[in-house]
């Protein structure tokens, strides 16, 4: 399907030789092993510390130095504790509903753009595919509610499908003033297209971060996050796990490594949700008003692939504290408020980007803010 | 088709058709939606490999995201539907399904002829490119174009559905 495999083909001219399959099955457990599982890990040090932060404390800081292994000491926990089946419950979908969760977030990782040539794939429907894997999460945590034989777990899987099946309409509908804009699904192109340039005839082709090609996409941006959010069952819209009110939600019957794989996925759905973010409108693995490729000097492939790589991560990373940050600063809503705000705010408002982002397509013939003020005369 | 696709081809096929039956046959209701998200799994690799990669992704959101959700929603809230076992246990019915499975065995006889006919023996030119190449914009142009009709009829009902949902949810 077009260039997809493009990081099992690049590993396989390379390295060597060899099916490409076993390359793609190769780079499927790099992007496992290598992005998800450390950043889930990783990520659960980091809320710690920013939790204690937030409210005055230490934090963990007895494993290693300032407690950074405590993400180890955890797994390690999770793996070797008792895997408790409750009674009542069914066996195979308890067992199956935790994988679902997991297979959802991380097959997402496939095509995110961490680099120009660091990609798993770039598909030509790439972000109808990442919004389409993710959407296996909302089985495994409706399942996992049920099969745990619990009421409290099933009120928050019935809460938390009802969340996400809502949610899913003012993403998509957030996602889609880029889709106008670039006019492709391929994320690749959509990134690269947010570039810069100062003058010359490239102007035309890049039209700077899709978050400043117009104010409705601006606010889409913003609208993206929110939804995306709820999309996670992150605070506050953790209605799902509401601890106060549901001991722990969907989850509550979960120990031992079944929880840690919720946990995991709930974490690599973060990233995905701030990586699509950052690839969709804060200009992905670009460099603000500079351009890699256009530069005196030519760089070798790999030093552009390692600063488009932290690029990269500097943004999504960031974008992740955003979401530490909200949690320990909002209070949770009401079931019905949630709903009210999908459906009363997020949805019209939505829609209203749209068509604003279509009006000016049309007004302004596809060219972008920073192309009206810094390029006049290409494009 | 490379020997590995083939191989992806068959075990997706096989998860349709057998899950499909799950569905079928499972006494359990939760059951058999469960195996019913495996199904459209199965026919989401299919698209695939028809090159229909749009159609494909639109499947897994539509069906997986939204319909098997409903009706795992549905199941769980009416508490005592999972509880009751589906089987049909009369046999007066079995004569009659077997007459109406030997009736339809031309009909797909004949759907498959016409398939191998028009596919299997001449396939369309240069079908991996085509395959992989991007085709949601030529969707967007066929349905503001020759299909507007009949597209602009499904939002009208659409948003007639959306309306009556309102109105049966209002408060009273």
């Amino acid at each position: 399907m077009g260039n997809s495999a493009l990081f099992a083909h690049s590993m396989q001219t390379w390295i060597g030789a060899g099916p490409i399959w076993v390359w793609a099955a190769l780079s499927a457990f790099l992007i496992i092993y290598l992005v998800a599982l450390p950043f889930g890990g990783f990520a659960t040090y980091v809320e710690r510390k920013v939790a204690a932060d937030f409210q005055d404390r230490v934090g963990p800081n007895r494993v290693g130095p300032y407690g950074i292994l405590q993400f180890l000491a955890d797994a390690v926990k999770m793996i070797t504790k008792e895997d408790f089946i409750p009674d009542g419950a069914d066996k195979f979908l308890y067992n199956l509903a935790p994988l679902l969760v997991v297979m959802g977030a991380c097959s997402a990782f496939a095509a995110l753009p961490l680099s120009k040539y660091l990609m798993g794939a770039d598909l030509n429907i790439g972000v109808l595919y990442i919004l389409a894997v993710t959407t296996l999460v909302a089985p495994g945590i409706l399942l996992g509610s049920w099969s745990s034989n619990n009421k409290w777990s099933l009120l928050g899987g019935l809460r938390g499908a009802a969340q996400i099946v809502s949610y899913e309409i003012p993403v998509a509908l957030s996602i889609l003033p880029v889709v106008l804009i670039s006019g492709t699904l391929q994320v690749g192109t959509i990134v690269e297209q947010q570039g810069w340039a100062w003058s010359g005839a490239t102007t035309g082709q890049y039209h700077f971060w899709n978050l400043f090609h117009n104010p409705f996409c601006f606010c889409a941006a913003f609208l993206l996050f929110i939804a995306g959010l709820a999309e996670t069952n992150r605070i506050p819209f953790d209605l799902p796990e509401a601890e106060s009110e549901l001991v722990s939600g969907f989850n509550t019957e979960f120990s031992g490594m079944r929880f840690g794989l919720y946990a995991l996925g709930e974490f690599a759905e973060v990233f995905v949700m701030c990586a699509v973010l950052t690839a969709l409108y804060l200009g992905g693995w670009h460099i603000p008003f500079l351009n890699l490729d256009q530069m005196w000097i030519k760089f070798p492939e790999a030093i552009i692939i390692l600063v488009q790589l932290a690029m990269f991560s500097i943004k999504t990373l960031l974008l992740v504290f955003v979401v530490m940050w909200l949690r320990w600063t909002l209070p949770r809503l009401r079931v019905d408020q949630l709903m009210g705000m999908c459906w009363k705010g997020l949805v019209p408002l939505s829609l209203i980007n749209l068509f604003g982002t279509a009006v000016w397509m049309w007004v302004f013939n596809g060219r972008s803010l920073a192309q009206l003020l810094f390029g006049s005369g290409h494009g | 088709m490379s020997e590995t696709a083939k191989i992806v081809l068959a075990v997706a096929q096989l998860l349709t058709v057998a899950s499909a039956l799950l569905v079928t046959f499972h006494p359990n209701i939760l059951y058999a939606s469960v195996a019913l998200l495996f199904t459209f799994l199965g026919v989401t690799v299919m698209f695939l490999f028809a090159g229909a990669d749009f159609i494909a992704g639109v499947q897994v959101i539509v069906y997986i995201g939204g319909v098997t959700i409903l009706v795992l929603f549905a199941i769980m809230l009416t508490s005592w539907l999972y509880q009751i076992k589906l089987r049909d246990t009369r046999k007066r019915m079995a004569i009659p399904f077997l007459l109406v499975g030997i009736g339809l065995v031309p009909f797909f006889y004949k759907a498959a002829e016409e398939l191998a006919n028009r596919v299997l023996s001449s396939p369309p030119a240069n079908f991996e490119a085509f395959a992989g190449s991007p085709k949601t914009n030529l969707i967007g142009e066929a349905l503001l174009n020759n299909y507007l009709l009949p597209f602009e009829g499904v939002t009208v009902l659409l948003l007639g559905a959306l309306v009556g949902a309102v109105w049966i949810a209002r408060p009273r």
